[in-house]
């Protein structure tokens, strides 16, 4: 299990990672993220909706409601470029994150 | 048995209590748990289970709400992007819904317009004498009068030796000036021309007011007793190709050298004159006149120390007067230079710019009332369309805006109407001011509002109410539309919104409540001018012209007329008929209780004066050409004075007279004031002549006069008047007052029907379906008719209810100012009532008439 801070911390990044493969609705977006992590990080699913909701807010991504046939309307939500841009600077410190952990805990790969 | 649906709604009820979550968010939130337990049923769970696994996943509420809490205080960076769609919406409504918007537009504007022309006139108003830099310490002093069994008498002029007496005895007034009112013949290069509005001042008036010098020195005017300033008006008038400094003119007879041009005196000036003259000039000649303390004449200004308190000033000198004159009973007091010219009390002998203080207030409470009238029409007109925005309204929730956001929505909505009001209302403005300047003898022009400093207070004061008002009108449909339910709005075809019927209504009858009133109280004051202009004055002001000439050629020339074509009559006298203001409290007869003291005006005229004027002997007889110590006094009197049989007693009045006749009343002041006791002599050669012509000769006797005139003065202009223009300038304000509220009642009338207009007609729409069923099933015209108008009617009837004896009672104390007032009577109510209610009808039956003849076919296809 993944702990509760380090799930809080990557929301971000990480739903932000999945607009930008395409635009998704609040219950998809869950889905994949649990698909991913193969239920080890633990989610309520919820707590999504207001980081959603704060990532709109601060201009990283953007909503709409989609009604397609006799299908329930869905909001959906798109990543706008000033949202790619946060997300490759998250990218950024996760991969400095990720490089600092890996020299020290596999510092032979780490010299190669 | 579980009921999914049932739980769903429960569930999504927790998510209610919380305000952090918008309709759309709540939306969201549903339509995840939905999928989810969808998906749970299809790997094979009981609804009851999947509900339970997707709630207990969804997780707990309580910290949802927190964050979200927190989301919302964060600034939104779509903000600008929403105000741009704001507006964007609102120019489609625009376009849109014509009417409306023009029915909504047209109404403010108009109402706009009337308070921007109010605006400048009560600031105009208001702005007199505030030019002064010392207006904070400059005073009048001003009297009032107490006699035996008569009111006080306020008088607004002082003897001559008042001025300087105030200057020298209390420390606390550092400065003070006589001013007396002058005219004098000009004489130039063989011309005479009579210039009145002359002044004659002591050395500080230029220290005390702010009347600004263009050349010249005041120094050397004030040292020489024959110097003389002159505006810059008159040195144009009569150098107009040099300069005037050191040239000399002729003032009845008398040699003044020009030593200053002074500017003009700015039209917001109690205080209005076009030369000045040294005061010791007068003094010269009149020596014995310094230390008079009997005869009020002139106007005493003093400036006080700043550190100086009012109230203790006028306990030192109330008594001033007294002191020096021991038989006055004249009490003093300082009145602020700032509240002359709007000043409640009515003086005797008061400066001609004179305003009244009662129609700045009604004309601002007329504005606030066509402003909020107009405010109105456009909460009604907005809130009664709010169905058809309610699903605008109602999308806008589902996709997450807020209440907050919703309002700001409306608000710029309305803000950006008044604004396009504005515009309008500025370029009728700017249509209008010669028209209203007219009206209201003002002089606004529209480089004012070019000028630096005045155009852009105006116009931050214009934006500002523009705001004002569009906030004013937009808060309610704001508040109003904001707070429709989504559900209630997307679900259904067709939505009704009862809500907020009673308060359109209330509205309606507040509109009207104020039109009636309005109308009411120009109907009234119409009715009082007409009144005034018909009040038997006691003489004739009918064909009557009059003209000066001096006293020693005044019988020749009046027995030269006399022989004119046309003249029916002449006399003379030395004063003017309605300005009889000189007056005594020194006339004493046998029988008089010596301890009271009675104020007599006094008048003096010829033989012919009481017959040419159509004055009615009650008892007694007229003055013959040889009497010379017989006086005729007025009923008024006569009973003050006492007598049983006054012909033949003797009234010491400048000495020893008989009385030879009592008068009946007649009018020789304003008619607002009451009449008071008269003494009338008779005095050799008086120098105004009063002709009373033949009707039918009117247009000829101005040219017949003029010939007799060029026999008499070749080198003097002429100039007549006639009694009956005069007389109607005295009542200039009341006419003023009566044809602006005349506009004032139609504009307010035609705003509030512009509001019933629409409606009606929003209101016959909602009932397009009804009306079409009732016809099919039978109803008449007329009987859909009265159906569509009654509800109205019965609208305006209620503010009948309200409007009559409001109108009534402020009517009335209105009245209260006349000495000579009408009664009130039952029809002019009739008649307002009879008015809003024609206006009202015909406004509602165009549209249910229009209503009410349609092929029901057509309301009733869309089903």
């Amino acid at each position: 299990m993944i702990s509760k801070n380090l799930t809080a911390a990557s929301t971000k990044p990480i739903i932000l990672g999945i607009l930008k493969q395409g635009n998704s609705y609040g219950y998809l977006i869950i889905k994949k993220i649990k698909e991913l992590s193969g239920g080890k990080m633990e989610w309520s699913d919820g707590m999504l909706y207001p980081v959603l909701h704060r990532l709109e807010k601060e201009g990283s991504i953007k909503s709409k409601w989609v009604m397609e046939g006799e299908s329930r309307p869905r909001k959906y939500y798109e990543i706008t470029p000033s949202g790619k841009k946060v997300l490759s600077s998250e990218m950024e410190q996760w991969m400095q994150v990720n490089s600092v952990i890996e020299r020290l805990w596999n510092p032979k790969a780490a010299s190669n | 048995m579980f009921n999914l649906e049932k739980s769903i709604r429960s569930w999504l009820k927790l998510f209610q209590k919380h305000r952090a979550f918008n309709h759309g968010s709540i939306r969201e939130m549903e339509l995840h748990l939905r999928d989810h337990i969808e998906d749970l049923i299809a790997e094979g769970h009981s609804e009851k289970s999947a509900f339970e696994a997707a709630v207990k996943e969804f997780g707990d509420i309580k910290p949802m709400a927190k964050e979200e809490y927190w989301n919302l205080r964060l600034k939104s960076s779509l903000n600008r992007a929403m105000i741009k769609n704001y507006l964007k919406i609102t120019l489609r409504n625009f376009r849109k819904h014509k009417s409306y918007a023009f029915v909504n537009i047209f109404g403010l504007t108009i109402g706009l317009t009337i308070v921007l022309l109010i605006g400048l006139f009560v600031s105009d108003e208001l702005g007199f004498d505030q030019f002064h830099a010392n207006k904070a310490d400059l005073y009048r002093v001003v009297e009032n009068q107490y006699y035996a069994g008569q009111p006080v008498f306020p008088v607004a002029v002082t003897p001559t030796a008042l001025a300087p007496s105030l200057h020298e005895e209390y420390p606390e007034i550092v400065k003070a000036t006589r001013i007396a009112i002058d005219a004098d013949e000009f004489e130039l290069g063989g011309n005479k021309i009579m210039e009145n509005e002359g002044i004659m001042v002591d050395p500080h008036f230029f220290e005390m007011f702010s009347f600004p010098m263009i050349d010249g020195s005041i120094a050397s005017f004030f040292e020489n007793l024959n110097g003389l300033i002159l505006t810059e008006e008159l040195a144009n008038k009569y150098f107009p190709d040099k300069n005037p400094i050191g040239e000399l003119i002729r003032l009845n007879g008398q040699d003044f050298e020009v030593m200053g041009i002074a500017e003009d005196v700015p039209k917001n000036s109690h205080l209005s004159f076009r030369y000045i003259k040294n005061f010791q000039n007068y003094l010269a000649g009149n020596p014995d006149r310094a230390n008079n303390w009997l005869s009020n004449w002139l106007y005493t200004y003093v400036q006080l120390d700043p550190a100086a308190v009012l109230d203790t000033v006028n306990n030192k000198v109330i008594g001033h007067i007294k002191a020096n004159n021991e038989s006055s009973v004249t009490d003093i007091y300082l009145q602020p230079l700032t509240d002359i010219y709007l000043g409640d009390v009515d003086f005797t002998v008061e400066v001609s710019r004179k305003g009244e203080m009662m129609y700045v207030r009604i004309f601002i409470v007329v504005a606030l009332f066509i402003l909020l009238i107009s405010c109105i029409n456009f909460m009604n007109l907005s809130t009664a369309r709010s169905a058809k925005r309610a699903k605008e309204v109602g999308l806008r929730k589902t996709v997450g805006a807020n209440r907050n956001q919703l309002i700001v929505q409306f608000l710029t909505e309305s803000v950006v109407f008044t604004l396009v009001a504005v515009v309008l209302a500025i370029v009728i403005v700017a249509i209008l001011l010669p028209s209203f300047n007219q009206l209201t003898s003002k002089e606004f022009s529209l480089q004012m509002l070019v000028d630096p400093e005045f155009g852009i207070q105006l116009g931050i004061l214009v934006l500002f109410s523009a705001f004002i008002t569009g906030l004013l009108a937009g808060s309610y449909p704001a508040v109003f539309l904001s707070s429709i339910r989504p559900i209630l709005t997307l679900n259904a075809q067709n939505v009704t919104i009862k809500q907020g019927a009673g308060l359109r209504k209330l509205l309606v009858v507040v509109q009207f409540t104020i039109s009636v009133i309005l109308i009411v109280g120009t109907l009234v004051v119409y009715k009082q001018l007409q009144f005034i202009q018909d009040v038997d004055l006691g003489y004739s002001k009918e064909h009557v012209i009059y003209t000066f000439v001096p006293s020693r050629q005044s019988t020749a020339f009046a027995n030269e007329v006399r022989n004119q074509r046309g003249v029916v009559s002449v006399a003379r006298s030395n004063r003017h008929p309605a300005y009889v203001l000189s007056s005594s409290s020194g006339f004493t007869w046998s029988g008089k209780d010596p301890d009271e003291t009675i104020l007599f005006h006094y008048m003096g005229i010829d033989e012919h004066y009481v017959s040419t004027m159509e004055l009615r002997i009650r008892e007694g007889r007229d003055f013959f050409p040889t009497d010379t110590s017989a006086v005729m006094i007025n009923e008024r009197a006569l009973e003050i004075m006492g007598l049983e049989n006054p012909l033949g007693q003797t009234i010491d009045a400048f000495g020893d007279r008989t009385i030879v006749g009592v008068l009946e009343n007649f009018n020789f002041k304003s008619i607002h004031s009451g009449i008071e006791p008269m003494i009338i002599f008779m005095i050799p050669r008086p120098s105004r002549v009063y002709i009373k012509y033949d009707p039918a000769e009117e247009e000829n006797i101005a040219a017949t006069l003029d010939e007799v005139w060029k026999e008499f003065f070749p080198n003097a202009e002429s100039e007549y008047y006639f009694l009956d223009k005069d007389f109607n300038e005295m009542y200039e304000a009341e006419q003023r007052t009566s044809r602006l509220s005349t506009y004032f009642a139609i504009l307010a009338v035609l705003i509030s029907c512009l509001g019933l207009f629409g409606l009606v007609s929003y209101a016959i729409e909602q009932r397009t379906k009804e009306i079409g069923i009732r016809k099919v099933l039978g109803a008449s015209v007329p009987r859909l008719f009265v159906l569509l108008t009654t509800d109205f009617t019965k609208l305006v009837l209620v503010s009948l209810l309200v409007s009559l004896p409001v109108g009534w009672f402020s009517m009335n104390k209105w009245l209260d100012n006349y000495a000579y007032r009408i009664d009130l009577s039952i029809w002019i109510f009739v008649f307002a009532a009879a008015i809003a209610l024609f206006i009202a009808l015909f406004t509602v039956s165009y549209q249910s008439v229009r209503a009410s003849v349609r092929n029901p076919v057509n309301a009733l296809r869309n089903d």
